[in-house]
């Protein structure tokens, strides 16, 4: 449970006869993971394996389905099918239906893409004509002139020109419009009058006839193939409505079909027989080891190999349902190493009450449970699921926090809190005591205390598994040496300060120089544990001032907490108090319009905390986690286990 | 002689300033160790949005990375709940 799933290393070796029974073995099974066969010049004669002959005619057709899935947007991960379909009738509709449909949707799509690519022209067009329809003159009076230049283009503004002209201005379109016509020779001096004025030419269309009714033409056209668009996207939806459950099905055959056509790409061969290293949990290893050679007729050859190096061997946790959630965690920080402790169920336990400490109110609990139970029928796939669930755990925790705090959305419950209260002085809604900061800050310290021992504590065992000999004997006196140090300094405090809710060690007899037992004691266990941590490493010296900061850091329980409760109270405050309040006094007309502008300060608000709440209290929690908790005892860094095979979703044999 | 009169200082205007300027230090405390944070989360968030848009799977680590400054304002914070209770 607190380890990763214990692994045997197989060797099977085997003729290449039964290269094909063995590898449809395996991979119904799905518990081998691979190790690829890297050859080396020093291989002995040992060659990477080819691909079995179907190999490529699988690929090809895996590549047309899933162009058609790509076509008609369907997403094998995300398809939930009503039935599974026998595996050997997929076979017969790839090698039947399988083309037509490929040929239809190809066409569907190549004369989509013409319509869009002509879509595109058509909207060129238009854009290039839209000035045009300010001026009242039809395009083929634009052009065709020996003795005339015409002019056409945007202007700041109108200009008075001196020569004979015609001149066309319009402010009706963005950057204005103009278009003059004169005599060649008087071209230069107008140009420089109109450049004067900012003018920027225009192409002028090569059509004919009015520019507004061209332009019309043209959104005609746009309208026309946006319909033939929308109507082609309707048969894609009707392929889809309708092969989609064949598709995923033929997906999900040709991918094994290909996985398992290239697995000898992974194993050694010789001329007449194949080597494959794999590893396999402990509790299958004989099952496989049966299968294997019942499937062959005995003729393979299984032999089970030492583990030598722990950081090759696939990790796979083995923790109780209710934890497996969390593994999303602890994944995102890093799988464990085979050889090392597992923290997830740490993880599971600890993480909620941490997030219930911050976020500590029946209300914001409840909507968080509510909302992560009903964002499960929406949201698919594993790392979603899992952290719903890590959610609904954490708002779990939030609502047993709530009752002991008080609180519901930043209310206080008919009751006085049961642990510390968290209730502030706003809006003159203090109960009895007021906040009681300092003890819940010492609380967290304490927490913290505890969390940083055990993180500790979990190094030594790890250090005793990773390490071997003298280094692991190193490594276990460090961490004890930074327990010593981080308890040293707490007698030494406690034996100077009283501190509420702590040990108060200010009156045992002084020895020397005014120093008490405790004080002394804390010297000597700072001292020793100094040195326990200089005989590993003598930099780790500059790191002790974080055995302080790592434990103020849990004051972020109760801040980050604090915080949330005050922005709770400051909306009820303001909605109710400030804006609903007063006004249910004397209703009036515009007294209805600040109520219902209240409830939705009150509504807005409290949504803004619940989202604030996950973030800080998730966060927070994890943070705390990774940076305080993790960093004493775990290395990460174990290969994922990835057996050979797949489950089968859509198909059955 | 001109007289520029004489202000009466009571104990009750020492004590009221006092609590001022314990709110005034509360209110440095939070704000000045959250302009710290922000800074620091300046850096890290722009980066972190670069990675993720490179690849998506780091979002969960870095926006573990933003909210790792966060620990000066909550010190500050915590600073500041000591300050005024």
């Amino acid at each position: 449970m607190l380890w990763p799933e214990r692994m045997r290393r197989l060797l099977i070796a085997a003729p290449k006869s039964e290269i094909e029974t063995i590898i449809k073995e395996l991979y119904r099974h799905k518990v081998y993971h691979i190790e690829d066969f890297v050859p080396e010049s020093e291989s002995g004669g040992l060659s990477i394996g080819h691909p079995l002959p179907e190999a490529s005619s699988a690929a090809e057709t895996l590549i047309k389905v899933r162009a058609i899935e790509n076509a008609c947007g369907i997403d094998p991960a995300r398809f939930e099918a009503r039935m599974k379909i026998p595996a050997s009738r997929v076979r017969e509709i790839i090698r039947t239906d399988l083309s037509a449909i490929q040929k239809e949707v190809e066409d569907l799509v190549n004369s989509r893409s013409k319509l869009e690519t002509l879509k595109k022209e058509h909207e060129q067009r238009a854009r290039e004509l839209e000035p045009f329809t300010a001026i009242p003159l039809d395009l083929e009076f634009y052009r065709g002139y020996r003795g005339f230049t015409v002019f056409a283009g945007h202007i700041s503004h109108d200009v008075k020109i001196d020569v004979p002209h015609e001149k066309y201005f319009s402010d009706k379109v963005t950057g204005n419009m103009i278009v003059v016509v004169v005599q060649n020779e008087h071209q230069e001096e107008v140009e420089r009058i109109l450049l004067n004025a900012g003018f920027q030419a225009l192409a002028i269309p090569e059509e004919n006839g009015a520019p507004t009714d061209r332009l019309q033409a043209h959104l005609d056209e746009i309208r026309r193939i946006d319909d033939e668009i929308a109507a082609i996207n309707q048969k894609l939806a009707e392929i889809r409505e309708k092969h989609a459950e064949l598709l995923v099905a033929c997906d999900e055959l040709l991918t094994a079909d290909v996985e398992r056509a290239e697995a000898p790409l992974r194993f050694a061969t010789t001329e007449e027989t194949f080597i494959s290293e794999g590893w396999v949990p402990d509790d299958r290893a004989d099952e496989i080891r049966e299968a294997l050679e019942r499937v062959t007729n005995g003729r393979i050859y299984i032999e089970e190999l030492e583990i030598e190096d722990d950081s090759r061997v696939p990790v796979e946790y083995d923790n109780p349902s209710f934890a497996t959630p969390t593994q999303l965690l602890v994944d995102l920080y890093a799988r464990p190493r085979y050889s090392e402790l597992d923290p997830t169920l740490l993880v599971t336990i600890v993480f909620p009450i941490f997030f219930g400490l911050i976020l500590g109110d029946v209300g914001y609990g409840a909507i968080l449970l509510a909302m992560s139970l009903g964002l499960r029928k929406f949201l698919k796939g594993e790392g979603m699921r899992s952290l719903l669930k890590v959610l609904s755990y954490a708002s779990v925790s939030s609502i047993v926090f709530g009752v002991l705090y008080s609180e519901f959305l930043g209310y206080s419950l008919p009751w006085e809190a049961l642990i510390f209260s968290r209730h502030l002085n706003i809006g003159g809604h203090a109960t009895a005591h007021g906040p009681q900061v300092v003890e819940l800050l010492l609380l967290a310290i304490w927490i913290g205390i505890l969390h940083v021992t055990l993180g500790r504590v979990l190094g030594m065992a790890n250090a005793r598994r990773l390490y071997h000999g003298k280094h692991a004997t190193k490594a276990v006196i460090a961490n004890a040496g930074w327990i010593g140090v981080m308890w040293g300094i707490l007698l030494m405090i406690w034996s100077l300060f009283p501190i509420p809710l702590m040990p108060n060690l200010t009156g045992l007899p002084v020895l020397f120089m005014g120093l008490n037992t405790s004080a002394v004691v804390g010297a000597i266990l700072i001292l020793m544990g100094v040195i326990g941590i200089a005989q590993e490493n003598i930099l780790e010296i500059v790191e002790l001032p974080t055995i302080i900061s790592h434990v103020l850091s849990y004051a972020r329980l109760v801040a980050v907490g604090l915080s949330s409760v005050a922005i709770a109270m400051m909306v009820n405050y303001l909605a109710i108090g400030m804006i609903i309040e007063p006004q249910l006094e004397a209703i009036t007309p515009i007294g209805v319009i600040a109520i219902i502008f209240g409830v939705l300060l009150f509504v807005l608000g409290h949504l803004l905390n619940t989202a604030l709440g996950i973030l800080g209290g998730g966060l927070h929690s994890l943070r705390l986690h990774y940076v305080e908790f993790f960093t004493k005892f775990y290395k990460g860094g174990g290969i994922k286990y990835k057996p050979f095979g797949k489950r089968s979703k859509f198909t059955e044999e | 002689m001109v007289d520029f009169g004489t202000a009466e200082v009571t104990l009750e205007m020492v004590q009221a300033s006092q609590l001022g300027m314990k709110a005034f230090s509360a209110a440095l405390a939070v704000g000045l160790t959250g302009l710290a944070s922000a800074i620091a989360e300046m850096t890290i968030g722009s980066a972190a949005v670069g990675a993720t848009a490179e690849n998506r799977d780091v979002f969960g680590l870095v926006l573990l990375l933003t909210v790792i400054p966060e620990t000066i304002v909550i010190f500050g914070l915590v600073v500041a709940l000591l300050l005024m209770f």
